[in-house]
């Protein structure tokens, strides 16, 4: 009976593929003919590290003006949400007069004031998903192509994760930016990107495979002789019929390969040399184990790495007033500790960290929290940044104004595509690329926003 | 199902293969159908590795004699094993979150005990479909998960209009996405009413993003573009619609600590919180001011409910949670149709929902493509195991609140209201390239498969039952162990132990690799040492690709 049903199964696969793909529309293939430089390893070392907030950080609180008129303004929009001004940290861009303190920080975040002050960090202001430059009015008219789904949390994740536009792409700008180097660090005996916290459109691509390991590194195989680990492998590597059984197998074939590798790196004594002091908690712990893997970049043959780590509870729909200071605090903590061990490995300079969040959250109150809007502020911190300054255009936090498209949502007046091919350029990506990593790039006139030195 | 599958066979060498058009009751016309062929031992155990949280030989031997669709019906009337009552017969901890511990104890005692199996594993669906967690503001609230995990047991089979509205009144739903609380506009303060929940139950419970044919395809506008379902002027009618709930018998509108009966009873409506204006709702519709709180929640459920989108959209993800992650357009709308109409005028039925997707010929393992099928959920690996061999604690509880932990999943344990995994998730390869979906695989990382991998070396290496709770190293009165007495007593001889063990975990069907790699293993092993043997096959056979794949 069985054999009777394959001729069956093969008229109805062509017929139900293609009657599949109309339902989860198919990933058009990118084609990689560029080769950089010829396909010769990099003469340097360099990682970006992605912070992601999941929820939608409410960055309007984060990044405060702290001029009066500004400041009314946006106490006038938040109302009970509002961060007194006597509580804002001051900071002072270096694109402000001197001592004029125009913007100043959450309160929570003292590590992140001293590393703005000291420029070892900056903040991209008012940045999100666009796919070409919009106003308010072009907004309303409809008369500019928008990202699909604005202000719901995982498409927007997606948006800001994979910068897809209305495109049907399946992979992340980090993922491309993997495939476009791969033949440049060929030797590498770790995978170019890796996920400390789960799989990750970021880093999805189409001619390489992210690893991803756990918080503090990857799980070793109990029980694993010699015998049982070439029998598991004869296993998860045999002719499987079902997509579904192949699709796992690969990926127990991959935590094999690099359960060993990657643990003995982090147990290398140069990984555990590191003595830096990272915050308790999730993202501590992941930051911590980047910062251990960065140490070990020479056992691990590594030239260019990009980490993913996150961290969650963003979504202040509720108690934002009671919430925010820890999640804040985490953040600036986190990231200042990662900095300091970058600085005791002896590679700030060629290490670049940056946050990416759902969206940025309506000014506007829902009696305790605030809900879902577009664009936000961002963190980039390294020796490479150039610090101590605000980018692109902080916009004003009044309902009903120019950037406004309701409730306070603002319009981003920095596309997503801009931050990352600032730092994909930096990363390495030669400059006729960079609309493969960020494939709205040409929509927009400045392709670098110069906070990458 | 054989039926079916011998009516395909028939439009087959009619030429009639492409149209699709094998299901409904026949014609007329039609010969007697010939008598059905037995069920054998191995279809049963595939049809309740999709029907139930994992097959048995007594449950395979009576489904085999009452046959598929009165198996169905049987379970359609079982009564419903509830959480809340165990719940509320423990004594109260110090500490409320300890009593999550209880909470998933009780999720597995009935999820290998009960006997309204298909309930428990459509009720499972349904959590990962209407999501409220654990991980976040109701971690201190286990009463309310309980409760909440008890509505959707006991509406599994009911009508989803009756279903999303006991979700949208449920405190724990309120909690979770913040309706419970909300209130309406104050211009003064400049707020404006949590869009929370309109949000989620629209993209998520009831009809996505974007408008779908019934077959589940994605409809096109004038623009070649989908047709978004909804708009932001919507979604702000719908957080209209629910602004003036709170907990019932709360002395204040918002920050009323939730007690235990507040935990477990419907919102109640505070009409001076609740906006009267004008709402927007979908398909052009907009309900008129002043209508009381009670009204707008019900018409405005009934919008939803009525929205052509809900048939193909519950189909899909059941289908995908139940049977195969890539169904056909033909199955979703031959499912889709039951949902529209159960055949008797009611539209929403879910019990015929879930009747149509086990009884459609595509859901038939032996008519499996490729592309059939799906990777089991982690926990759906550990139920089944658990049911096959029997696994108990000495204390008789299931305490493993660190499911989520050790296998990436665990039931209210979602890390967010999408749940651990998305209906759209394509890993990269021949899955994507090809169009298709996987999304079981999204949590199936190097990390968490390490993890559960890990979890089976240890369940049969150690904890078994020859394992003695305080003197067994790591073992205490509550640690699960798995009983394979019965393999361990035959385990001299290979293969009548791989037929046993392939037998309970792989429906019989194992592959020759599989088989000789065993071999190889237990070539290894001196045949007196038969408890070495027995684990070794289970374990290999339970960290196999060919286990995690559903057929």
């Amino acid at each position: 009976m069985r054999n009777a049903m394959k001729k069956l199964n093969r008229r109805d696969f062509l017929k139900r593929s293609s009657a599949a793909a109309a339902v989860f529309a198919a990933t058009p293939g990118v084609t990689y003919a560029q080769v950089i430089g010829g396909g010769a390893p990099f003469d340097d070392y360099k990682a970006l590290v992605c912070v992601f907030m999941f929820g939608g950080n409410d960055s309007f609180n984060m990044v405060v003006p702290n001029t009066l008129a500004e400041y009314n303004a946006y106490a006038q929009s938040r109302q009970n949400l509002a961060v007194a001004k006597e509580d804002l940290l001051p900071i002072n861009p270096v694109s402000s007069a001197p001592g004029s303190e125009p913007f100043g920080l959450h309160p929570a975040m003292t590590s992140l004031q001293q590393m703005f002050e000291t420029g070892t960090a900056s903040i991209v202001a008012n940045v999100g998903p666009l796919i070409e430059p919009t106003t308010k009015d072009q907004f309303f008219n409809q008369s500019v192509a928008l990202p699909p789904q604005l202000f719901s949390h995982n498409d927007q994740q997606d948006q800001w994760l994979s910068l897809r536009g209305k495109t049907p792409s399946k992979t992340g700008w980090a993922g491309r930016m993997a495939d476009l180097i791969r033949s440049n660090v060929a030797g590498q005996q770790m995978a170019t990107n890796a996920s400390l916290f789960g799989s990750s459109t970021f880093q999805a691509a189409d001619e390489t495979v992210a690893y991803v390991m756990g918080p503090g590194g990857p799980q070793q195989f109990e029980g694993f002789t010699p015998e049982q680990r070439a029998a598991f492998l004869r296993i998860v590597d045999a002719d499987y019929d079902s997509i579904y059984e192949r699709g796992f197998a690969a990926v127990q074939r991959r935590a094999i390969d690099a359960a060993d590798t990657v643990t003995a790196a982090i147990n290398s004594p140069e990984a555990q040399a590191v003595s830096t002091i990272f915050p308790q908690g999730q993202l501590g712990t992941q930051l911590q184990t980047v910062a251990r893997l960065i140490a070990s970049r020479d056992q691990l043959q590594m030239q260019r790495q990009i980490f993913f780590v996150a961290t969650g509870g963003f979504d202040s729909h509720d108690n934002q007033n009671a919430d925010q200071p820890g999640l804040l605090a985490n953040i600036s903590e986190s990231i200042a500790a990662f900095h300091a061990a970058t600085v005791e490995i002896g590679v700030d300079t060629s290490v670049t960290t940056f946050t990416q969040s759902d969206f940025g959250r309506t000014l506007t109150s829902n009696g305790d929290g605030t809900d879902h809007a577009w664009g936000g502020n961002q963190i980039v911190a390294g020796g490479a940044v150039n610090g101590r300054d605000i980018y692109g255009n902080f916009p004003e936090l009044q309902i009903g104004g120019p950037d406004d498209v309701g409730g306070g949502r603002m319009i981003p007046t920095t596309s997503a595509d801009q931050f990352a091919a600032t730092l994909a350029k930096w990363f390495g990506i030669p400059d006729v690329d960079l609309d493969i990593v960020a494939p709205h790039i040409d929509n927009f006139m400045q392709r670098d926003l110069g906070f990458m030195v | 199902m054989n039926m079916k599958l011998i009516s395909i066979v028939a439009s087959v060498m009619l030429g009639l293969a492409g149209c699709g058009g094998s299901s409904g009751g026949g014609g007329n016309n039609e010969p007697p159908p010939p008598p059905p062929v037995p069920i054998t031992q191995a279809e049963a155990f595939q049809f309740l590795n999709q029907a139930t949280l994992g097959a048995t030989e007594a449950e395979a031997q009576r489904l085999i004699s009452m046959r598929y669709e009165a198996w169905i019906d049987d379970q359609l009337q079982k009564p419903a094993s509830l959480q809340l009552p165990f719940l509320q017969a423990v004594p109260p901890p110090q500490f409320m979150f300890q009593l999550q511990d209880d909470r998933v104890d009780i999720w597995f005692r009935n999820a290998l005990q009960g006997d309204d199996q298909l309930r428990q594993r459509v009720a499972f669906a349904l959590s990962e479909i209407m999501v409220v967690s654990q991980l976040g503001v109701l971690g201190d609230q286990p009463y309310a998960l309980a409760s909440y995990y008890d509505l959707l047991v006991q509406n599994a089979f009911g009508n989803y209009r009756d279903l999303i509205e006991a979700v949208t009144l449920h405190p724990a739903m309120g909690a979770y996405l913040s309706m419970l609380g909300n209130e309406k506009p104050d211009p003064v303060r400049n707020i404006r009413p949590d869009e929370n929940y309109a949000r989620e139950l629209m993209q998520l419970f009831a009809i996505g993003l974007v408008e779908l044919n019934q077959d589940g395809t994605v409809r096109l506008g004038t623009d070649n573009e989908p047709i978004p379902t909804y708009d932001q002027a919507i979604i702000e009618g719908f957080a209209h619609v629910f602004t003036g709930w709170t907990y019932a018998g709360s002395p204040v509108f918002q920050g009323a600590f939730p007690t235990e009966l507040r935990q477990i009873t419907p919102m109640e409506l505070w009409p001076a919180f609740h906006d009267t204006g004008p709402k927007r709702l979908l398909n052009n519709v907009t309900l008129q001011a002043g209508q009381s709180g009670e009204q707008d929640l019900s018409d405005a459920l009934d919008n939803v409910f009525n929205h052509p989108n809900v048939g193909p959209f519950i189909a899909i993800r059941l289908i995908q949670r139940l049977v195969t992650s890539n169904p056909s357009p033909e199955y979703v709308s031959r499912v889709a149709a039951v949902f529209n109409d159960n055949g008797s005028g009611v539209r929403g039925d879910l019990g015929a929902v879930v009747k149509a997707i086990l009884l459609d010929s595509e859901a038939d393992p032996d008519l499996r493509l490729a592309t059939d099928g799906k990777v089991k959920e982690p926990i759906i690996r550990i139920t089944q195991l658990w049911k096959a061999y029997n696994a108990a604690s000495a204390s008789g509880r299931y305490p493993y609140n660190f499911a989520y932990i050790i296998f990436g999943q665990g039931p209210l344990q979602s890390p967010s209201v999408f749940n651990f995994f998305s209906p759209f998730y394509a890993p990269p390869g021949e899955i994507r390239d090809a169009g298709l979906v996987a999304p079981e695989l999204e949590i199936a990382t190097e990390f968490l498969n390490t993890y559960v991998t890990n979890y089976m070396f240890i369940q049969t290496f150690g904890w078994n039952h020859t394992a003695i709770p305080g003197t067994t190293e790591g073992v205490n009165e509550d640690t699960v162990l798995i009983d394979f007495a019965e393999e361990e007593a035959i385990a001299a001889d290979a293969d009548a132990l791989i037929d046993m063990v392939a037998g309970k975990l792989l429906a019989g069907e194992i592959s020759t690799t599989l088989r000789a790699e065993i071999e190889g293993m237990l070539a290894l092993i001196p045949q007196d040492q038969g408890l070495l043997r027995a684990a070794e096959t289970i374990y290999l056979i339970a960290s196999s690709p060919e286990f995690a794949y559903q057929r």
